[in-house]
């Protein structure tokens, strides 16, 4: 089973799914066995339950129990490496 | 030449429909941004799978909606006919149009045209939202029959949303903390409108208070969530509409699996135009390199704010109330509930002032229902033409949800005066009176806090 990552966005559409898109298109080259999936906000903590990163498009004060990773980044392009290795971190780390 | 061209395409296209013409668009336009040839064939098939099952998904919820839409009527003399496909459903069918694909291009080219020319700081990532320009273009053929013309008003409309973007910026930055990035979305179009109101709202000291929102938030958040929204107002409909329980409970749950899948389906979309999008974004940034852009982005980065999700719940209530009241209104709001459109520029124009927000979105709703009503028509015929909804038969389709209405409506409508109908052009006049008081306040004000801010630092470097 490859290790779930969830983006989330405000339907679950556009935004987050571009994120989604594009990372699991960089793990896919780099042959990492994971999967980014885009969700709706306003379910999200419904989904973060076995997920190894919580990609956010959104800064809210809120504290997650699981990595953080800004996804503006994969938006933008700055700041992108960064935190794609902080990705890789979490996804390396994840106990399940 | 052109007219033989685009008698072949229109033949095309009604024998196969958009769920597979726009997917062999879609791969040569893969293939053309260099995308190897299968993952570029596996996106256009995948576009095909959004189209049909959205198409599935639409003539499903009609199924539902329009029974006991009748019942409601024959019950309660409530006339609702329009059924509200919200805008998952806009943007397949304004995907469906043919020329549909030539608006990337436009866009791109607008971009950069006003990059180099220095008239703009923002660059547009928000690919995906290239069908609400498709929308727009599609009234316009609607009403005058001339795709180049369409083509003119989308691209005016490219540029309010470039001008829009670099105006909102630096409030945008300080509202979401997040640099470089703003919202290049038509629904901001909405503040043109509710700017002027704000002004005198402001003056109203009691309503300058914060409300605890986060806590708030928490407790009415639940109702937000697509499935138990859609259970509730599709019970909601089956009492109205006199049914007994069993019904109204399956009403319920058939209600809610709409509301879950149609983001589920739509998704599908953004998956298969994302390669296409990621490549003119890339092309962008190496374009640029040495220049600092500030990137246009959809709506959800603001969506940290929980004034925007209070806002947007309060007006699922309001919505459906004033459906039922407002004479001439003819939708019966659906999936175009959960209403972001009216609730961002609301957030923008008052800085996340809740209870001016309130106002606002309430004074919003009768504009959304309307300009969903007047649309019906015409989304309904491109609808049943391209095949983006299947058996959707006697019964319209619009959305209660159409961002920036007043700017859609009044660029899609205005050239009815050819037909010696004004009334989109004066509404088309109010909306540009809007946007200049406000382009020209928020510049002032801009200019003021720089003043200021040089001010700051001159007595600090003083006083040090």
């Amino acid at each position: 089973m490859p290790v779930k990552v969830v983006v989330a966005c405000g339907s679950g559409v556009a935004t987050s799914q571009t994120v989604a898109s594009k990372v699991n298109r960089m793990l896919k080259a780099d042959k990492i066995n994971a999967e980014v999936e885009a969700v709706d906000l306003k379910s999200v903590d419904r989904h973060l339950k076995g997920a190894a990163a919580y990609i956010t498009i959104v800064r809210d004060k809120r504290e997650y129990p699981l990595p953080v990773i800004d996804g503006i980044a994969f938006l933008t392009g700055v700041g992108q490496k960064e935190q794609y290795a902080k990705l890789l971190d979490a996804i390396k780390n994840f106990k399940g | 030449m052109l007219d033989a061209a685009n008698a072949w395409v229109q033949g095309f296209l009604s024998s196969v429909g958009a769920a597979v013409f726009v997917p062999i668009i879609m791969i040569i336009m893969g293939i053309i941004v260099r995308m190897k040839v299968k993952d570029a064939i596996s996106a256009g098939i995948l576009l095909g799978v959004a189209f049909t099952g959205m198409s599935m998904l639409i003539s499903y919820m009609s199924g539902i909606i329009q029974p006991v839409g009748q019942a409601m009527l024959t019950r309660l003399g409530i006339d609702l006919p329009i059924i509200d496909g919200g805008w998952t459903t806009m943007a397949a069918i304004a995907w469906s149009w043919p020329y549909a694909i030539l608006m990337f291009p436009l866009l791109i080219v607008i971009n950069i045209i006003m990059l180099m020319l220095n008239k703009t700081e923002t660059f547009n990532a928000d690919l995906w939202n290239v069908w609400g320009k498709i929308f727009t273009a599609i009234g316009v053929v609607a009403v005058t029959g001339s795709v180049p013309l369409a083509f003119v008003i989308a691209a005016i409309q490219i540029v309010f949303e470039l001008k829009t973007a670099d105006l909102f910026k630096d409030e945008i930055y300080e509202l979401t903390g997040i640099p470089g990035v703003t919202c290049t979305h038509k629904m901001v179009f909405l503040s043109a409108i509710f700017y002027p109101i704000d002004k005198l709202l402001r003056k109203i000291p009691a309503l300058d208070k914060q409300a605890d929102a986060a806590a708030l938030k928490e407790k009415v958040g639940i109702f937000a969530e697509n499935h138990v929204l859609g259970f509730i107002i599709g019970c909601l409909f089956g009492v109205m509409g006199g049914y007994d329980v069993p019904a109204i409970l399956t009403l319920g749950i058939q209600a809610a699996m709409c509301l879950t899948l149609f983001p589920v389906i739509s998704k599908y979309f953004m998956e298969s135009l994302s390669p296409i999008s990621e490549a003119v974004s890339d092309y962008m940034h190496k374009k640029f390199a040495d220049k600092q852009l500030v990137v246009g982005l959809d709506w959800p980065f603001l969506g940290g704010s929980n004034e925007i999700w209070l806002a947007v719940i309060y007006s699922i209530p309001i919505t459906v109330l004033f459906s039922f009241l407002l004479p001439g209104n003819g939708l019966l709001p659906f999936a175009g509930i959960v209403n972001i459109a009216l609730a961002v520029p609301a957030y923008l124009v008052t800085r996340g002032n809740l209870p001016r927000m309130i106002i606002l979105c309430t004074l919003g709703v009768p504009i959304f229902l309307y300009v969903g009503t007047a649309f019906a028509p015409f989304v309904t015929t491109l609808a049943n033409s391209t095949g983006a909804v299947a058996n959707l038969g006697t019964s319209m389709i619009s959305n209660s949800c159409i961002d920036g209405p007043v700017f859609t409506y009044a660029f899609a409508e205005f050239l009815d005066v050819i037909h010696g109908n004004f009334f989109p052009m004066i509404i088309l006049v109010i909306w540009l009176a809007g946007y200049f008081f406000m382009y020209r306040d928020l510049k002032k004000e801009a200019t003021a806090k720089k003043l200021a801010d040089a001010a700051n630092e001159a007595a600090d470097i003083a006083t040090e």
